[in-house]
């Protein structure tokens, strides 16, 4: 829930519980004092202000464009340098006057056109194409002027620059990049240190991509399972997420939630593709650093759930385990028959991130699990493997173990009270 | 990482901006610079190249070099393991009867050379995947040495298009010690057409 709209149910709250007598006008007013004011959001004179300062500088840089190779290099490059140089007064001068969201934008566009300077530099002085290594460079820069500035903007382009930057280090290498863990452990303490909801998904979606390449790059270099190497690594940062969210201040358990959430939705969808037979188990190889990774995302998870005594992180846990052993190729059936077990544990993995989900009050994390129970639903049904009659009868069982289980649970627990 | 940012939340937010902007203009002098001194310090090799001419969106024209070392026999690296796809090799050049540098020898590592040869870094484009499971060089490697591209105003690719046909374009590069390697010139019969600048 943003600010703007815990303020306005508050209030309405307050108004309420004045009028029923529940609390004292003094009482609400005393409340209402020691709200901070909030801050300043983007009106539409800011939009529309934007929206002209991005017209003018597509402008000037057309015009530029233009004439680009009549204008001698050193004041070619003269021109990259200040443009630099005015995006950071211009955001200067808007910090000055109190206008944040400018500001930042002026950060970003800063960062942009520093990109844009070294391409346009490596074209001048005809550098090497190091693509990657240019990328990384616009990386480093930016994320030094997110710490310094403060600019969500520059730490979304530090983020998205160093994402290429390690997908192309993957390419060249086809193997795991890990360089990029330690820029990324910088944007995660940033995002923590800001307490920026903004700031922490991009730090965990870039988290994800991670994953991503490093599977892909397992692929390429045949050194291992790659479903099982990106499911490990979900389950890393899933059970991490979950540890940080038990404990600690306000803003590292939101972080810690957040990438948790995030590693759900990575974990519900490439266990649904693995089922669907997308995702080949490709090399049945299990490195031992792999194997312990993925435990690591399961101890952990349990780490939390005895930390905060709740019940939900340890069913994530149980989540993990299945999801490790469905990826993991070691789930044998003859070449003619469905995998049933790997299809009944994928089931049970999603269903337990949901119920988790609702224990934890998660909503996040309930619609991951549904997702991937409906993504491993349709998987199994449309898999090319075996006899849809058969298929039939497995998801008509499931469907009544469910329901079961449904009716046992509904008689263990504690029936809710409005 | 939270004593930094208490510490420049003490600084005027003005010299953080100011900061900021500094550091990514010093970076991109500091580019320019690293060139400047790869065509000071850097020994001049000449190469004989097989230039093409695609257009680059928003870059204007460049014509993309392919050297007589580009493509160079592994020899001793043959069967080897590479550590990457697009592993670094350093190639040994010495002149030969026509003036030209060619390729003596390719290295894994960097080995000590004697003037007029040079050791000249490259990438390997291809001919790192040869073995089943585990990647080995091939008996060829396709390398890029970073100056397979030369930016020209825009119209004047086409110009070098038919000498290139003709066998008449040489670059002539400058190497450092380190092996990295920038363009210094590009000629055409002989004769030089495009000189750089150091800025």
């Amino acid at each position: 829930m943003s600010e703007r709209d815990y303020r306005k149910r508050l209030e309405a709250d307050l108004a309420r519980w004045e009028a029923d007598g529940l609390i004292a006008a003094s009482a609400g007013a005393a409340i209402r004092a020691t709200l901070r004011p909030v801050p300043e959001g983007v009106t539409i004179a800011t939009v529309v202000q934007i929206a002209g300062g991005l017209l003018i500088a597509a402008a000037f840089l057309a015009f530029v464009a233009a004439n680009w190779s009549e204008i001698p290099r050193p004041t070619r490059f003269g021109i990259l340098l200040a443009g630099i140089a005015s995006a950071y007064v211009l955001g200067a001068w808007f910090d000055r006057s109190a206008r944040p969201y400018l500001a930042d934008l002026a950060v970003a566009v800063g960062s942009i056109v520093f990109g844009a300077a070294i391409a346009l530099t490596g074209q001048m002085y005809h550098l090497g194409d190091d693509f990657a290594g240019g990328m990384l460079l616009l990386a480093a820069g930016s994320l030094i002027t997110a710490v310094l500035t403060g600019s969500r903007g520059a730490l979304a382009v530090a983020l998205v620059t160093a994402c290429i930057w390690n997908g192309m280090r993957v390419f060249e290498m086809s193997d795991v990049h890990l360089p990029f863990v330690a820029f990324w452990l910088i944007c995660a303490g940033l995002a923590v240190m800001w307490n920026a909801r903004v700031a922490r998904h991009l730090v965990a979606l870039a988290a994800i991509v991670w994953c991503v390449h490093s599977a892909i790059g397992i692929e390429e270099d045949h050194v291992a399972n790659p479903s099982f190497a990106f499911v490990a690594a979900v389950a890393f940062l899933l059970g991490s997420g979950l540890a940080l969210a038990s404990r600690g201040s306000e803003s590292i358990r939101a972080f810690g939630l957040t990438l948790s959430n995030y590693a759900a939705y990575a974990l519900a969808i490439s266990l649904a593709w693995v089922v669907a037979g997308i995702f080949g188990l490709g090399s049945r190889e299990l490195p031992t650093a792999i194997i312990v990774l993925g435990i690591a995302g399961a101890a952990l998870a349990l780490c939390a759930s005895a930390i905060g005594r709740r019940l939900g992180p340890a069913l994530v846990a149980l989540a993990i385990a299945l999801a490790l052993i469905v990826v993991s190729g070691e789930i044998t059936t003859s070449r003619l028959d469905d995998p049933w077990l790997m299809y009944a544990l994928a089931l049970a993995s999603m269903l337990c991130l949901v119920i988790s989900g609702m224990l934890d009050g998660e909503r996040s994390r309930v619609v991951a699990g549904w997702i991937g129970l409906a993504a491993v639903i349709a998987g199994v049904t449309w898999a090319a493997q075996g006899s849809l009659l058969r298929r039939s009868a497995f998801l008509a069982a499931a469907g009544l173990a469910a329901v079961a289980l449904a009716s046992l649970l509904g008689r263990v627990l504690p029936k809710e009270r409005n | 990482m939270r004593r930094l940012i208490d510490t420049l939340n003490r600084i005027p937010r003005v010299l953080l901006f100011a900061a900021a902007g500094l550091i990514q203009v010093a970076l991109i002098v500091v580019i320019v610079i690293d060139r400047l001194r790869v065509l000071r310090e850097g020994s001049e090799v000449r190469l004989q190249t097989r230039p093409v001419d695609p257009r680059d969106f928003l870059r204007g024209d460049y014509v993309v070099l392919n050297y007589e070392i580009s493509s160079v026999a592994a020899a001793g690296l043959k069967d080897q393991p590479v550590p990457g796809k697009h592993a670094s090799v350093y190639v040994r050049l010495a002149p030969n009867a026509e003036g030209f540098h060619s390729a003596v020898s390719v290295h894994a590592e960097p080995v000590a050379v004697t003037a007029p040869d040079v050791l000249i870094r490259g990438r390997v484009l291809y001919g790192a995947n040869c073995g089943g499971d585990v990647r080995l060089f091939c008996d060829r490697l396709q390398l890029n040495y970073g100056i397979e591209k030369y930016f020209v105003p825009e119209g004047e690719g086409r110009q070098i298009e038919q000498p290139r046909r003709d066998g008449k374009v040489t670059i002539v590069a400058a190497v450092t010690p380190a092996g990295r390697a920038a363009i210094k010139r590009l000629l055409i019969d002989g004769k030089p057409v495009y000189d750089e600048p150091l800025f």
